[in-house]
C-alpha cells in the first residue's frame, strides 16, 4: 500500500530556467578517468619520492 | 581515444607509444563508458528513458567528455519534461566541444523561440507550485495547477506522477491509471509508474471483483451448472433454441433503430431546414413591411405639415381680406383717399377714416404706392390725430386715469413721433402708474432724441430715480 505522505517526500521542486546558470556551474562534473588520472599521477609522485 | 598524459592517439599496445604512460586501466574506464553510452541509446530507442538516464549517467560518470553520451541525456531529459536539465547538459556538452557538436542546434532550438522558453518555465514553476499546493493539503487546487502544467508541457513525467498520486490519494482509480498509461506511454521503465501502476491495478481488481461477486450471486438462480467430463457447463434455465425468433426480434430492432435514427437525426435536421426557411422569408415580408410603414409615417408627416401650411396661409388670408373680399387696409386707406378727395380741409373726418387703418398691418404692406400714399396722408393728417389722442391722454393723466392716459398718449405716439411733450407725458403716465420698465424706455426716448432740451433734462432725472429705486 502507497503511503501518500512518503511519496510526497520524493517529488522535489524542479529546477527553473533562472536557476539553470548556477546549477550547471555548481555541477561536480569529477569522473573516474579524473581519479584514475590523479591516483596515477600521486603514485608517480610516490615512486619519484622513494627514489630519491 | 587520447592519452590523458600527453594527448596522443592511443594504439592497441597497453601503454602510450608517446610518452609511455601505463594507459589500460584508462582504457578500461574509456570503454565502460562508451559500454554505458550503448546500452543508454539501446533503452532510449525503446522508450525506457529512465533507464537510458541511468545509463547515460552511468557512462559520463566514466567520462564526462562522453559529449554522444551528454547530448542524448540531455535530449532524454528534454523528452521527459526535464527542460532545464536537458539544457544543461548540452551547454556543459557545447563547452566541452563548441564546434560540429549537435547540442549547438538543441541549445539554437530553444533560444530562438523565446515563447517556447517561457512557458516551459511557466509549466516548471506551475509544477512547483502544485507541490507546494500538495504540502499545504490544498490537493484541488494541486490538481488544477498539474492539469494546466500538462495541457502545456504534455510529457513532463513527474507531473504526471503527482497527479496520478493525487488521484490515488482521492481514490479515484481510473484517473490514476489513465495518467500512469500516460507515464508509460513516454517513458515505459520508470519504476515510480510501474509501482503507482501495480496499486492502481491491484484496487481496480479488488473493485471489480466486488462487482463481480455481487453478479455471481444471482447465478445459481438462473444457471444449471453441470460437468461434463473435465469442463464445467454453465448453461441458463429454459434456455431454448429460438433462433428464429431471435432474428425477427433483431429485425424489428432494426426497424425500430432505423425509425428512431431518422426521428432523431433526419428529421430534426430537415424541420431545423424548413424552420430556417420559414424564418428568412418572414423577415423579408417584415422589412418589406418596415419600409413601407415607414414610407406611410413619411407621407403623413408631409401631409400634416402641408394642413400646417395651409391654414397658417388660409389664416394670413383672412387678416388680410376683409367680409367682402376685399384687403381690409388698402380699403380703409381708399376710404380716408376718398374723404379727403371730398373736402382736404376736413382734417376731423380723414383723421377718423385714417384711424380705422391698421397701423401695424399698413406697415406691413410691401406695395410702394400703398406706402406713398399711406405716408403722405400719415403727414397729412397724423399730427392732428396725434393732438386729439395727445389732449384726451393729458386729460386722463390730470385726472390720475393713468391706464386711459397710456392707451391715448401711445396711440399719440405712434401718429407723431417727433413730438418730445408726448413721449414725455407717456413716459410719466407708465411712471405713476408704476410700469417702471416701460417707464424707463419712454424717458430713455425722450433723453436720446431730445437731448439738450428740458424735457431730456427732468426725463433724465426722472431716469436716475428710476434706475436707483
Amino acid at each position: 500500500m502507497i503511503n501518500f505522505e512518503e511519496e510526497l517526500k520524493k517529488f522535489h521542486p524542479s529546477l527553473e530556467v533562472e536557476d539553470a546558470e548556477d546549477a550547471i556551474y555548481n555541477q561536480d562534473l569529477t569522473d573516474v578517468a579524473d581519479m584514475l588520472v590523479g591516483m596515477m599521477k600521486e603514485a608517480e609522485k610516490e615512486d619519484q619520492r622513494r627514489l630519491e | 581515444m587520447k592519452c590523458y598524459n600527453c594527448g596522443c592517439q592511443l594504439s592497441e599496445k597497453e601503454f602510450c607509444t608517446g610518452c609511455g604512460a601505463d594507459v589500460a586501466l584508462y582504457k578500461k574506464i574509456m570503454y565502460a563508458s562508451n559500454f554505458f553510452y550503448n546500452e543508454g541509446l539501446e533503452k532510449a530507442s525503446v522508450r525506457d528513458l529512465s533507464g537510458a538516464v541511468a545509463s547515460l549517467r552511468q557512462s559520463l560518470k566514466f567520462n564526462k567528455n562522453n559529449v554522444e553520451a551528454r547530448n542524448l541525456l540531455g535530449l532524454v531529459y528534454f523528452e521527459m519534461g526535464e527542460v532545464v536539465k536537458g539544457l544543461g547538459e548540452w551547454v556543459i556538452s557545447k563547452n566541452l566541444r563548441s564546434e560540429k557538436n549537435i547540442a549547438d542546434d538543441y541549445i539554437n532550438m530553444i533560444q530562438e523561440n523565446p515563447s517556447r522558453l517561457e512557458t516551459i518555465n511557466q509549466t516548471i514553476k506551475k509544477y512547483n507550485l502544485a507541490l507546494g499546493y500538495c504540502q499545504q493539503d490544498g490537493l484541488d487546487l494541486a490538481v488544477i495547477q498539474l492539469k494546466k502544467v500538462l495541457s502545456l508541457n504534455p510529457n513532463y513525467i513527474r507531473a504526471h506522477q503527482l497527479l496520478a498520486l493525487l488521484y490515488m490519494k482521492a481514490e479515484e482509480w481510473e484517473k490514476a491509471k489513465r495518467e500512469l498509461d500516460k507515464c508509460i506511454r513516454i517513458d515505459t521503465g520508470n519504476t515510480t509508474t510501474r509501482r503507482y501502476l501495480k496499486e492502481v491495478e491491484a484496487m481496480l481488481d479488488v473493485a471489480e471483483n466486488a462487482r463481480g461477486g455481487m453478479r455471481k450471486k444471482a447465478l445459481p438462480d438462473d444457471v444449471v451448472k453441470y460437468q461434463s467430463g473435465n469442463e464445467t457447463i454453465i448453461q441458463p434455465v429454459g434456455n431454448r433454441d429460438n433462433r428464429s425468433v431471435s432474428t425477427v426480434l433483431n429485425i424489428g430492432i432494426g426497424i425500430v433503430i432505423g425509425i428512431a435514427a431518422a426521428c432523431f437525426l433526419i428529421l430534426p435536421s430537415r424541420l431545423s431546414s424548413a424552420d430556417s426557411a420559414a424564418q428568412a422569408e418572414l423577415r423579408a415580408v417584415s422589412e418589406q413591411l418596415d419600409k413601407k410603414t415607414s414610407t406611410i409615417e413619411e407621407m403623413e408627416q408631409q401631409a400634416k405639415l402641408l394642413t400646417d401650411e395651409n391654414e397658417k396661409l388660409k389664416q394670413e388670408l383672412n387678416d388680410y381680406v376683409g367680409n367682402d373680399g376685399a384687403l381690409e387696409v388698402v380699403d380703409g386707406l381708399l376710404q380716408t383717399v376718398s374723404v379727403y378727395m371730398e373736402n382736404p380741409e376736413d382734417t376731423e373726418q380723414i383723421a377718423q377714416s385714417f384711424e380705422k387703418i391698421d397701423m401695424e398691418a399698413a406697415g406691413q404692406v410691401e406695395s410702394e404706392r400703398f406706402q406713398n400714399v399711406y405716408q403722405a396722408l400719415l403727414a397729412q393728417v397724423g399730427p392732428s390725430i396725434a393732438s386729439s389722442y395727445y389732449e384726451a391722454g393729458l386729460d386722463a393723466y390730470q385726472k390720475e386715469m393713468y391706464e386711459e392716459a397710456i392707451t391715448n398718449l401711445t396711440k399719440a405716439a405712434q401718429y407723431d413721433q417727433e413730438n418730445g411733450d408726448i413721449l414725455y407725458n407717456l413716459a410719466n403716465a407708465y411712471r405713476q402708474n408704476g410700469d417702471t420698465d416701460e417707464a424707463i424706455e419712454a424717458y430713455t426716448s425722450v433723453v436720446t432724441k431730445f437731448e439738450g432740451t428740458e424735457r431730456a433734462r427732468r426725463a433724465q432725472k426722472y431716469l436716475e430715480e428710476l434706475n436707483e429705486g
